[in-house]
């Protein structure tokens, strides 16, 4: 035997790696960043211009990518999700608001899709769900002022929740007279306000393949 | 492999290399403790204010948010990661029977890591957290802390390369997977997710690389550790050699595809979810084939379970990695899945993996390496028999309360007319109970954490018989028996 044995060892080690490696990361990850916004015609008629799923201004608006590295940086992934799973893998479907828009004769709730997070360096899925799933938060909560209570004061909107306040993110007023957001603050609601991941799929994205 | 008595050369010879061990594993050991224990309070804190809220509240610091996370990496990082290098070089140097080389560089590239995991917690807690589990870090971290797990664990190779008239030992096999697994793991993760914006995928490979954290370096070094300590202390040949390799190469094979499956039914291509679910249940058949090869190596000698404390710490460790292999693969299934996904059953989870099963067994391989390197024996033996039972009944406990409060918030949850905020009030309770746990944890690991320093400090109990439970210090000669010869 010329080759020691050590070294057959590490071929041994590194192919067991290397295939899940190639296989389930790399190439995955490879095709993942090619994801980008889906650009489409509307109906029969192209000349109306093209239309981009997701919807960039919705996606963005104010300071939502700032907002998005404070939820970050308050951990708020450790216990809100943003993932819509299809039914046969959980309830996220049937749970009121979580899916999409309600009412009207129009049905807007769907899974999240990968094309939902472009905006994002990273998508924050999240870890445990303490508090509901934020997929479509900016919904759920339209005013600006009533997602600013939601994360000063969240228990007084929702008696027995376990969300805690994040009086830190707010200041007292220069007037005197009440508290007011820090840029932190507007930041984060501005990224939960343009949390909306249920715009309808075009056709043309659904018949891609 | 029978440890038949050594001679006088071979005692001297192992001698020697613990003392080469000395300095560079009791410094990982030593600071790998304090980790545990800040790590400990942390775990404490942060389930304090999952169950009570409105704690803390104006302090920007005492969020769960920032807790958990701290807590998660210190853990991680500071604890399990050096204990483990520590004992994966002494292990290696015993099997290989060589020095540890450049002891010296080893206490530096430590000093850097500690520094690096120091730094990089503070900044969790400061406020620039990513949210990512285990790679809260900012994004220039991992550079230090790659470099300097390197210098400390590549000295690993030159040890397994030495000329050998055998082949490898299991513990061998399973260590230097682990030493050549970690690095590839921490790079492509890193890598990937700094460097290339993907978004979903980047959640994904969190996953896939906490996983495979789990898979690929604690279990490869835990069980290293169960296939050293028990034959030496039972002085019996492992039960049977291919089936430790075949439990082998099957985790080598399988552990890549797991991680996936914390995300089932998340915004991925599905085959990669299914396949992760897939590879986690049929890693149960490494983990089983391991336990129980282990278990049947020491069939008929349950009374050395009772006195040698490395024995039942290392064992214990063993039995709640089946339990965890076994949940986790119950977890990957859509019948569970769907509602233990995302629920406390995840967070129970990862104690379970990390304190359960990794941290009992490095317990057991300082327990066992310890008073060979500095020369004294651990002070107390009621220190340890209450470490051991705090350990394990808190342990357990917590995991059950997670596990049952994560049904719970499944069931609420599938309610859809339910408030959301009943899914947390019928967990509270079970979280009050990880609380008391963490209560126990943390007296535990004091415990463990003063005899440690008190033998770092050379102030250990000198004598020439191990410290065993329920035996008089006097009876050294079944002392050595049990203990193992040296």
């Amino acid at each position: 035997m010329t080759s020691n044995p050590l070294r057959k060892l590490l071929v041994g080690l590194g192919i067991c790696f290397g295939l899940p490696w190639l296989f389930l990361v790399v190439l995955p990850y490879l095709s993942a960043s090619k994801v980008g916004t889906f650009a489409y015609a509307e109906g029969d008629h192209p000349e109306d211009g093209q239309k981009v799923y997701p919807d960039p201004v919705s996606q963005r608006y104010g300071s939502s990518d700032y907002g998005r590295q404070v939820y970050a940086a308050e951990g708020c992934a450790y216990c809100h999700t943003q993932v819509i799973r299809p039914t046969y893998a959980g309830p996220d479907m049937w749970i009121p608001g979580w899916a999409g828009r309600e009412g009207g004769k129009e049905n807007f709730a769907r899974e999240t899709q990968p094309e939902d997070y472009v905006t994002e360096p990273v998508a924050l899925l999240g870890y445990q769900r303490i508090g509901p799933d934020l997929s479509n938060v900016g919904h759920r909560i339209t005013d600006r002022e009533e997602m600013h209570r939601h994360l000063r004061e969240p228990r007084s909107l929702e008696l027995e929740g376990g969300m805690p306040s994040y009086r830190h993110l707010y200041r007292r007023s220069l007037t005197g007279e009440g508290v007011e957001p820090t840029s932190r603050a507007d930041a984060l609601v501005d990224y939960l306000l343009s949390l909306k991941k249920d715009q309808p799929l075009p056709a043309a994205y659904l018949s891609r393949n | 492999m029978t440890a038949p008595t050594p001679t006088p050369e071979e005692m001297q010879e192992r001698a020697e290399i613990d003392r080469s061990a000395r300095y560079p594993v009791m410094f990982l050991f030593t600071s790998a403790a304090t980790w545990l224990l800040v790590a400990s309070a942390l775990g404490l804190l942060s389930t304090l204010k999952l169950r009570f809220p409105s704690l803390w509240e104006a302090c920007p610091f005492m969020g769960y948010g920032r807790l958990y996370p701290m807590f998660l990496n210190a853990l991680v990082y500071g604890w399990a990661i050096q204990a483990g290098i520590g004992v994966m070089l002494w292990v290696m140097a015993r099997l290989t029977r060589s020095r540890i080389q450049h002891p010296r560089l080893i206490v530096v590239s430590g000093s850097i890591w500690n520094g690096g995991v120091a730094l990089a917690v503070l900044s969790v807690w400061l406020g620039a957290g990513r949210s990512l589990p285990l790679m809260d870090f900012p994004g220039w971290f991992w550079p230090i802390l790659a470099l300097s797990y390197s210098l400390m664990v590549v000295w690993v190779f030159p040890m397994a390369g030495k000329k050998r008239e055998q082949g490898f030992y299991v513990s061998e096999l399973f260590l230097i997977g682990a030493a050549v697994w970690f690095p590839w793991v921490y790079l492509s993760a890193n890598l990937f997710i700094n460097k290339y914006a993907a978004p979903v995928m980047g959640a994904g490979v969190d996953a896939w690389y906490v996983s495979n954290l789990i898979y690929f370096w604690m279990a490869p070094v835990g069980i290293a550790v169960a296939y050293f300590i028990v034959p030496k202390i039972s002085a019996r040949p492992i039960y049977s050699y291919p089936l430790a390799q075949f439990s082998f190469w099957a985790m080598a094979v399988l552990a890549g595809w797991t991680g996936f499956s914390r995300f089932m039914g998340g915004p991925f291509p599905a085959w990669i979810p299914s396949i992760s679910g897939t590879a986690t249940i049929l890693i149960l058949i490494a983990i089983l084939a391991t336990v129980s090869n282990l278990l049947r190596t020491l069939k008929g000698c349950t009374k050395l379970w009772e006195y040698s404390p490395s024995l039942r710490f290392t064992v214990l460790g063993m039995l709640m990695l089946a339990i965890y292999g076994s949940l986790n693969a119950i977890g990957s299934t859509f019948a569970f899945g769907k509602n233990l996904q995302f629920s406390h059953f995840v967070a129970g989870m990862d104690v379970l993996a990390l304190l359960g099963f990794f941290s009992m067994t490095m317990f057991g391989a300082f327990y066992f390496i310890v008073p060979r390197i500095t020369g004294t024996e651990w002070v107390s033996a009621k220190g340890i028999r209450v470490h051991f039972w705090l350990s394990t009944y808190a342990i357990s406990a917590l995991v059950v309360f997670a596990l049952l409060s994560g049904f719970a918030q499944g069931e609420d949850l599938k309610e859809w007319d339910r408030a959301f905020s009943v899914s947390y009030v019928n967990s509270t309770p079970y979280t009050l109970g990880r609380c008391l746990a963490w209560v126990a944890i943390v007296y535990a690991n004091f415990i463990f954490f003063r005899q440690l320093t008190q033998m770092f400090c050379g102030r250990g109990r000198k004598s020439a018989g191990p410290t065993l439970l329920h035996v008089e210090p006097g009876s050294v000669a079944s002392a050595r028996a049990i203990e193992g010869v040296q």
